[in-house]
């Protein structure tokens, strides 16, 4: 009788382990774990059967011809949930297009890992804290749009780095402080930051704090 | 007379039969039968067990009941497991001098009456294991003689009642399996003799009473799988005589009560399951008896502090799934130690392999997995020779597995997956005959797998995935009969598969993908019939497939894909079971067998690039659940059968690259799942399809290069969900339908080189999420370029050369800052390009002969040119106007300039008095109406050089930097009066 349970409970942890590893698909399985944060109450997920070798036949993922995932388009798709630090595992990502959806929680930091993202598309969320430091890393990204979310703090300085930059966008957010000037920073024009109550205008170096009104 | 007025007369009957029993007391036993003959009347006895119960028979050779000594009464009524059912018969409370009722085990319904508690002689009351429903009646308070009451295994419902604290000669309580919920009742505390007290399985809440510390007398207290919350009872401490306490699966909280040591005779312990927290209590090395302590999945903290060297009798410790740390102590175990199990799982211990363990002699189960154990695995393993399943997976050990395993000849299951551990498996593990289980996946391990593995020949399964393993598959694995996995994915084995493989009757799973595995497959895997997954993928496999596997009839996943397999692939359509097949990319040639469509199930047919030809057989159209259709990149032919309409669960449609002929089937329009259609590269003629449209999920259609003619389908506007349309390279013609602005999703729109007319539809612009190109380019397309073009500020390509546009370019497409690639050459586009192309290189507008400007040559010149035939003189008047004139603007600027100069030092004296910081607000403020109303053509770079400047105003150098700005925002003035 009650001396089962112990028993059971070995059965419990001797079971998961007894179905042999399926894969180590670190893609599939960082968009798997990105699906069960999700709730996608119209299904667009439905294809994605963690079973499959690879994810590169599953919807709204495109792959290159070695079958790493380039690109994600799950923008104006009704999910909701919160990001992982998981997705940093699709080392291989050009386009992460998940706009105009209402995904909540932080960005990860995990993202800067991203060093082949030329897109990231995440505004028209409810995303909040501050725009990672490590966004700093993704050393080939031309576009980051990140407007009409709940971001807060200031635009890290480090994005100065980010030499490739082509297109930014935080405009509809409360971040505050002032915005760099340096590097691609130079061409980026009052409506990329529109709408930022406390957002004082461009950095003045070594006069007013970088931060301030933060 | 009505039914109230018999049921009143046969309760008068009742009644008086009643007081006739108690009055005439030696007569009692045959009034005990009247009653008994009428109790087996309403009794459903399918088994015939009551048969015995008959007027000719003395009552008391009646079948389950038992006389008193002088047969003068019924004392006893056992029916246990006797298949009756029916409710509880009314007559059966009659029966007042019953001491035993027992009817346990049988599918009584109906309730518990209250009449029970005419029973006053009852000792024992046994209804467990039947369907009784309802409460426990409040009168069962009554039966103040009743030692044993089990009634649990029904559905009863409600609280236990109260009363129950009455039957204070109870000594066995058991309620377990039913639906009572509410707390436990204090009253409890009042059953001085009760040993044996089983609440389990129900759903009772609230606290456990303390109060059950005065059942002195209780041996056995479970109440697991209830919903009782609250801190555990101190005073549970207090119960001297208890072996067995089990609260687990509950909601407990709190930290475990050191005074539980105080259980000096406890044997078995279980908390397994629930919220306790803090470390846990030193004092449990009071518990000398016990036997059996689980405390798994709670929270509890802190290291492990107990010592075998005190709990001698322990056999079973579980403390998976908790968040324990640090190690485990050094002297953890006795020589003469009798652990059989431990169980450490899930926790966050650390440190190297717990040497302490090495004296657990007796051990048999060690499971260590999930948590951060680190260093190499001590050699004196094999000191635990008795034990039977190490489970290591998932900590961060490192090291090569020593030799010493071989000694541990008890093994059956080695799992150490998701580890770091390197080097080469030991021969030494051929010593191990009854290993069952090796999980070695996700490791670093290297070297050839020795073939001395191939002597464990209890092993049924094998999973090195993920390694670096080299050299080939033993060639004698042949010897492992028993063998039903064989996971060798991604390493680095080479060479043929062993002939010997295919006497591996028992396997079931075969993966053997992601190696540089060759030679062809070997012809015994005709033997493999159980086999039912097949994945060789990613290899250098060659040559046809042995006709043999045709006998294989179990198959359900086959993947070959990526290798250079040839021949037929009709030896793979021998099962009728397949779910799934994958040949893509080898070279299989021959047509596609209209005998795959017997796997009624087959959900995946994937065939793509390889040498295939003939025609799709129109078979597969009864593969009802095909969801993934690929014949791409083959040589088929023929038109595509419309049978395949019946597939109506198919979502990729992938027929591209191919020599298809005939017209665009109209049915792809009744696929309503479909979410991929690629036809391209094939010989499609006709118009395409307006049907498509109701394909309402396509994300991605593909049309291009075929001979497609006709207009594009005004219904391609109902494809909302759309994300990419390929239609170049056909013979379209007309104008782009307005309707695909509905197309919001839009991010890939190609429609090039086809025979497209008219002007480009503004309602393009609605398509805002257009990213990865734009192209319509070599058509007939005339008319401007629509302005709205300049809303696709996500672009980063857009094509639209060779086409006879004209007109100038609107200013508007100088707000596509996402461009990168722009080609607008080989139009009839006029006028001075803006300033924001200069970036493009001239081959973006090369081929339109009256554009102007950087990057093309300057207006200035292009205008010269129509001009040359001005004369000297007009040229000297042109030039003496130039000097003029900006002579007088040179003035005017000054004048201005000095003006201004004035009027800022003014407000900057007043600004300074009122400080710094207001100061720049202001400023900004200023700065910011002025770009709201300024002059939008203004570059915007130069404006904020401007701000950034301006913004230097409260530095010490006011003077400097103040004309600095002035200047600046004189020459934007002025720039503004001159426009």
């Amino acid at each position: 009788m009650a001396p089962l349970s112990v028993i059971s409970l070995s059965l419990c942890f001797l079971l998961p382990l007894l179905s042999p590893a399926i894969s180590t698909n670190s893609e599939g399985n960082a968009l798997h774990a990105l699906r069960r944060r999700l709730s996608d109450p119209t299904n667009v997920l439905q294809s994605w059967d963690p079973t499959l070798v690879n994810p590169c036949t599953w919807f709204h993922v495109t792959c290159d011809s070695n079958n790493h995932v380039i690109r994600l388009d799950l923008g104006n798709s009704n999910i909701s949930g919160t990001l992982g630090p998981e997705l940093a595992q699709l080392q291989h990502l050009q386009y992460l297009e998940l706009y105009k959806n209402d995904i909540s929680g932080e960005i990860p930091k995990e993202l800067g890992n991203l060093k082949n993202l030329v897109g990231l598309d995440l505004y028209g969320n409810r995303f909040e804290g501050e725009i990672p430091k490590s966004f700093s890393g993704l050393k080939s990204l031309r576009f980051l749009r990140l407007n009409n979310n709940n971001l807060t703090g200031s635009i890290p300085r480090e994005l100065t780095a980010l030499s490739n930059l082509k297109v930014f966008d935080v405009s509809n957010n409360d971040l505050c402080g002032t915005t760099p000037v340096d590097g691609p920073f130079g061409m980026f024009s009052m409506p990329s930051y529109a709408n930022n109550m406390r957002l004082n205008g461009p950095e003045l170096k070594g006069l007013v704090p970088y931060n301030f009104g933060c | 007379m009505d039914s109230t007025q018999i049921s009143r007369f046969s309760l008068f009957i009742t009644v008086f039969s009643c007081i006739l029993a108690f009055s005439f007391g030696d007569n009692s036993s045959s009034t005990d039968a009247h009653w008994l003959l009428r109790i087996k009347s309403k009794l459903v006895d399918p088994a015939g067990v009551l048969e015995s119960w008959s007027p000719r028979a003395h009552i008391c050779s009646w079948n389950g009941l038992t006389c008193s000594h002088d047969e003068a009464f019924v004392i006893a009524l056992n029916l246990s497991a006797s298949t009756l059912s029916g409710s509880i018969p009314t007559e059966l409370w009659n029966l007042v001098s019953l001491q035993t009722l027992d009817l346990s085990l049988n599918l009584i319904t109906g309730s518990i009456p209250p009449e029970i508690g005419r029973l006053r002689n009852l000792r024992t009351l046994i209804l467990f294991a039947n369907n009784l429903s309802g409460k426990i009646p409040t009168e069962i308070g009554l039966l103040k003689k009743l030692q044993v009451l089990r009634i649990g295994d029904n559905m009863l419902a409600a609280q236990i009642p109260p009363s129950i604290g009455n039957l204070t000669e109870l000594r066995v309580l058991g309620l377990a399996y039913c639906q009572l919920n509410g707390s436990i009742p204090a009253e409890i505390g009042n059953l001085k003799n009760l040993v044996f007290l089983d609440l389990q399985h129900n759903s009772l809440s609230g606290f456990i009473p303390a109060e059950i510390h005065n059942c002195e007398e209780l041996q056995n207290f479970a109440a697991s799988n209830n919903m009782l919350d609250g801190e555990i009872p101190a005073s549970i401490g207090k119960l001297k005589s208890l072996l067995i306490l089990n609260l687990a699966n509950n909601s407990l909280s709190g930290s475990i009560p050191p005074e539980i040591s105080g259980l000096s005779n406890l044997q078995y312990l279980n908390l397994l399951g629930n919220r306790l927290n803090g470390e846990i209590p030193w004092e449990l090395n009071h518990l000398v008896q016990l036997q059996k302590l689980d405390l798994s999945s709670n929270n509890l903290s802190g290291t492990i502090n107990l010592l075998n060297i005190h709990l001698q009798n322990l056999q079973v410790v579980v403390f998976s799934n908790n968040a324990l740390t640090g190690s485990i102590p050094s002297n953890f175990c006795l020589k003469n130690s009798n652990l059989h199990q431990l169980f450490l799982a899930q926790n966050k211990l650390s440190g190297g392999f717990p040497l302490g363990l090495l004296n657990c002699s007796s051990l048999q189960q060690l499971d260590l997995s999930n948590n951060n154990l680190e260093g190499e695995l001590p050699p004196t393993i094999d000191k635990l020779e008795k034990l039977t399943d190490l489970l290591l997976n998932n900590n961060s050990f490192n090291g090569s597995l020593p030799p010493e395993i071989g000694n541990m000849s008890n093994l059956e299951n080695l799992y150490l997956f998701d580890n770091m551990i390197t080097g080469s498996i030991p021969v030494e593990i051929g010593k191990l005959l009854s290993l069952s289980t090796i999980y070695l996946y996700d490791n670093q391990m290297s070297g050839s797998i020795p073939m001395e593995l191939t002597n464990c020949a209890s092993l049924t399964a094998i999973d090195f995935f993920g390694n670096h393993f080299s050299g080939s598959i033993p060639e004698t694995i042949g010897k492992l009969k028993d063998l039903v996995l064989l996971q060798l994915r991604q390493n680095d084995l080479s060479g043929p598969i062993p002939p010997s493989l295919g006497y591996c009757k028992k396997l079931q799973q075969l993966a053997l993908a992601d190696n540089k595995l060759s030679g062809s497959l070997p012809a015994t895997f005709r033997f493999l019939s159980q086999l039912s997954t097949i994945t060789l993928y990613n290899n250098s496999f060659e040559g046809p497939l042995p006709d043999s596997l045709y006998s294989l009839r179990n198959l359900k996943i086959i993947n070959l894909s990526h290798n250079k397999f040839s021949g037929t692939i009709l030896p793979l359509t021998g099962s009728n079971s397949l779910t799934a097949l994958d040949l893509t990319n080898n070279s299989f040639s021959g047509s596609i067998p209209s005998r795959l469509a017997i796997s009624t199930n087959l959900g995946r047919l994937r065939l793509a690039n390889n040498l295939l030809n003939g025609s799709i057989p129109s078979e597969l159209g009864q593969l009802k659940e095909l969801i993934f259709l690929d014949l791409s990149f083959n040589n088929l032919t023929g038109e595509v059968p419309s049978q395949l309409s019946t597939c109506q669960k198919l979502q990729h449609l992938l027929l591209n690259d191919n020599h298809f002929t005939g017209k665009m089937p109209s049915w792809l329009g009744s696929l309503h799942d479909l979410g991929e259609l690629h036809l391209s590269s094939n010989n499609f003629q006709g118009q395409v399809p307006a049907e498509l449209g109701n394909c309402s999920r396509l994300l991605k259609l593909s049309l291009h290069t075929n001979n497609l003619s006709g207009q594009i389908p005004h219904e391609i506007g109902q494809l909302t969900s759309l994300n990419v349309l390929n239609l170049q390279r056909n013979n379209l013609s007309g104008s782009i339908p307005p309707t695909i602005q509905q197309c919001k999703k839009l991010y890939e729109l190609r429609l090039s080189e086809n025979l497209l007319s008219g002007p480009i539809p503004s309602e393009i612009g609605k398509l805002t999420e257009l990213q990865v190109i734009l192209d319509l380019s070599r058509n007939l397309l005339s008319g401007e370029i629509p302005s709205s073009l300049g809303d696709l500020l996500k672009l980063e390509r857009l094509n639209l050369s060779f086409n006879r546009l004209g007109g100038e370019l609107p200013s508007s497409l100088g707000q596509l800052t996402s461009l990168v690639m722009l080609n607008l050459s080989n139009n009839h586009l006029r006028g001075q390009l803006s300033s924001t192309f200069s970036g493009f290189p001239p081959t973006s507008f090369s081929g339109n002969d009256k554009l102007c400007g950087p990057p093309l040559t300057s207006c200035m010149d292009s205008a010269g040119h129509e001009n040359n035939i001005l004369s000297s003189t007009a040229v000297v008047c042109i030039i003496v106007a130039i000097v003029f004139t900006s002579t007088v603007i040179c003035l005017v600027m000054i004048y201005i300039m000095l003006r201004m100069w004035c009027n800022m030092r003014e407000v900057l004296i007043s600004n300074s008095t009122e400080g710094g910081g207001n100061g720049i607000e202001q400023i900004k403020r200023e700065d910011q109406e002025r770009w709201m109303y300024g002059d939008e053509k203004k570059r915007k770079g130069e404006y904020w050089r401007v701000m950034s400047s301006m913004a230097l105003v409260p530095s010490q150098n006011h003077d400097d930097h103040i004309s600095s700005s002035c200047i600046l925002q004189v020459k934007m003035d002025t720039k503004k009066l001159g426009i």
